[in-house]
């Protein structure tokens, strides 16, 4: 959104100025409405003398704490259970072992009967010791695990004070605020309430953001300095489709907003229409539209939207929003969801992209200096077969309900992609010997978004079933600029003249072996992109599932003979405000209300 | 008395989960059990103290088994250790 919508006031100060945040947008859609803040407060814990009369009061009050805890948590996790699955809801066994642990029991009693310790200070003193011991170790994984036990811990306090161990839940529909929320927290908050999630921490694939697309409310994430700024009841504008929360708005903000609001409604209605129509141009070329997928909950909103297929399903969630690695079992159960769930429509599972700005912390020891440029994607999984094998033995038994392929991320060399074949020949073989039923002739694709790749791009092309243009690392690794530095991100520029010709080059390199070529980076779903993308001849357009009617709606509306005669024109540009002018000129006679919607220029 | 040693097998060691699947099996048997990192000791039926005993991957852990059915308790374990705690 254009920044023009978050008016200043002129007239008299207001008693708080409109503040404006920009963080991540995890789930479409825009609220405007009341701020909730959901309070994690700090437990002080009162430390005092017990009568030497009432020691055996004390320890039985903290035996009483740990059976209350013990019934809170378990139905927690019968309600996280039933909306979630039983994996969300087994973390919560190893909270429930904690209370019932026997070292803490006694060494609990012990320190309120001999140093007549109040019940809580000598729980706080145990568990603390127990924290610090793990603390104190090298391993970062095992460290990141004190979260749990600091979390039981404040249960049983919060019992032991009497204090209310409920999430205070709004009771009128509400922005929910927060630090941060954990899977414990979001359980006790009711669907009908949340009309929005704004929290300083968290990303695209955090808990939060999953739930969020799941309920199909918006959401912007790692806002960073957000919690601090609110108080419940502030008026709050959540624009998921942008990433920015406005606090305390202006008259005038609310108002641009309440029309785009009303402006994205219409055009959200008018969209869905749509989804039962081809991407046809009005010269009958067809164009495939897919969807860009983080997790298995978001394949019904894909197919409601209209998705011919999942052009990507990203493998990275379950990797980094759990503590341990995923069995194959695990893999294969929601490989086989995504695949069976799309009903015989493709399904392009991309193996594990991590490293870059998606670190797992149990399988990264150490942070890298350059982690873009490092260890990451296939380099990963090469010299992690047994991660890859697993993976690879799971997405082939999917592959036997439904129609699955297979693209590798980061491919720069060409042994990547024949070593990998030969993994995925053993994997086969594997299979065929433990009698799992697959389908042989799985496509193995690859992403094309580094600059070698698409310099042998006619190399690749006698080798991968398929070519998938990622353009975001593809724009980053060619223009070499860091999207995150504010100083340069200006010059992230996917339509700049460089990247529209590794585009071309890469097309022809397709065209010639005739493999399929689609797009599925954010330059896939931005409106100025598509005419240019359809001119320079790519087959599909892979983009999350909200953007998929915008897409299609562009795609009706011109002719193949257009976009190329466009492609030509703006050939002739050395720069991106030329290349961007003449696209607005198209689109403006072709697609008049595409430049309204306040995507452009962001 | 039984005792024996084995290492951690799970990439990511012998955290609350893992920890938590120890317990489990040890509860089954009335023996004491004891578990040894290096120097520092745990309960074997104590999920924190096994936690606090901060064993990465390849860890050898040394297990102490002691009452009517230490055998029966040590074959359990081991098992467990062999499974990798049901993990990788």
């Amino acid at each position: 959104m254009s920044r023009s919508k978050l008016h200043k006031t002129n007239g008299p100060p207001a008693s708080k100025p409109q503040v404006e945040r920009r963080g991540i947008s995890a789930s479409p859609g825009i609220v405007i409405g009341t701020a909730f803040v959901r309070d994690a407060e700090r437990l002080t814990v009162p430390r005092y003398t017990v009568d030497a009369a009432r020691t055996d009061d004390e320890v039985r009050r903290f035996l009483q704490s740990l059976a209350d805890t013990g019934k809170e948590l378990r139905v927690l996790k019968t309600d996280i259970r039933g909306r979630m699955g039983e994996d969300h809801a087994r973390i919560f066994d190893a909270h429930l072992m904690i209370l019932d642990d026997r070292a803490l029991v006694d060494e609990t009693s012990a320190l309120i009967r001999n140093e007549r310790l109040n019940a809580a200070a000598a729980f706080d003193t145990v568990m603390n010791r127990f924290i610090a011991s793990i603390a104190g170790i090298e391993d970062e994984y095992l460290k990141e695990r004190t979260v749990d036990i600091r979390d039981v811990k404040k249960r049983v306090i919060k019992h032991l004070l009497g204090k209310n161990t409920r999430v205070t839940r709004p009771d009128s529909p509400s922005i929910i605020v927060a630090r941060d929320l954990a899977p414990s927290d979001t359980a006790q908050l009711d669907r009908r309430t949340v009309l929005a999630y704004a929290t300083d921490e968290g990303g695209r694939t955090s808990h939060t953001a999953i739930l969020a697309r799941s309920q199909g409310v918006p959401a912007v994430l790692g806002l960073e300095s957000v919690f601090d700024r609110v108080e419940t009841g502030d008026t709050l504008i959540v624009d998921g489709n942008t990433g920015m929360v406005v606090i305390h708005p202006t008259p005038e903000t609310l108002e641009s907003y309440r029309q785009e609001i009303t402006r994205f409604r219409m055009l959200e209605e008018q969209l869905l229409t749509l989804s039962g129509y081809p991407g046809q141009t009005l010269d009958g070329r067809e164009y495939g539209l897919t969807a860009n997928l983080d997790s298995p909950d978001e394949v019904s909103a894909a197919v409601a939207q209209g998705a011919q297929g999942v052009g990507l399903f990203r493998t990275e969630y379950f990797f980094i929003s759990q503590d341990y690695l995923p069995s194959e079992e695990e893999q294969y159960k929601v490989y086989r969801q995504v695949a069976e769930k799309m009903d015989g429509k493709p399904v392009v599972i991309r193996t594990l992209d991590v490293g870059g700005d998606k670190i797992a912390s149990y399988l990264y020891r150490s942070p890298e200096l350059n982690p873009f440029m490092g260890w990451r994607g296939i380099r990963f999984c090469l010299t992690r077969k047994d991660i890859f094998k697993t993976q690879l033995r799971a997405i082939y038994r999917a592959s036997a309900h439904g129609s699955v392929k297979i693209m590798l991320p980061m491919i720069s060399q060409i042994e990547e992609v024949l070593r990998t074949r030969d993994i995925c020949a053993e994997v086969r073989e594997e299979l065929k010997r433990d009698r799992y039923k697959f389908d042989e002739n799985v496509p193995l694709g690859i992403m094309v978004e580094t600059p070698s790749a698409v310099a042998l791009a006619d190399q690749f092309a006698r080798e991968a079933a398929f070519f998938s243009i990622g353009t975001n690392d593809l724009v980053q690794y060619t223009m070499a600029v860091d999207r995150g530095n504010s100083k340069i991100a200006h010059l992230y520029q996917h339509l700049h003249p460089s990247i529209l010709r590794l585009l071309r080059l890469t097309v022809e390199a397709a065209r010639r072996r005739k493999i399929r070529v689609s797009v599925c980076g954010e330059m896939a779903g931005d409106p100025l992109a598509v005419p240019i993308l359809i001119g320079l001849g790519i087959d599909e357009f892979s983009v999350s599932p909200n953007m998929i009617p915008e897409v299609k709606r562009i795609i009706r509306a011109v002719t193949f003979d257009e976009c190329r005669a466009l492609v030509r024109r703006v050939n002739r540009f050395r720069t991106t405000a030329e290349i961007e002018a003449e696209i607005e000129s198209f689109l403006k006679s072709h697609v008049p209300t595409v430049l309204d919607q306040g995507r452009l220029g962001t | 008395m039984i005792e024996f040693v084995k290492p951690v097998g799970n990439k990511i060691g012998l955290h609350l989960r893992a920890a938590g699947e120890f317990v489990k099996v040890a509860a089954q048997f009335s023996s004491e059990i004891r578990v040894y990192n290096g120097e520092k000791y745990a309960n074997g039926k104590s999920i924190l103290g096994l936690a606090s005993l901060a064993a990465s991957r390849g860890t050898m852990i040394r297990v102490e088994v002691e009452g009517s059915d230490e055998t029966a308790a040590q074959k359990a374990l081991e098992a467990l250790f062999d499974a990798k705690f049901y993990e990788d």
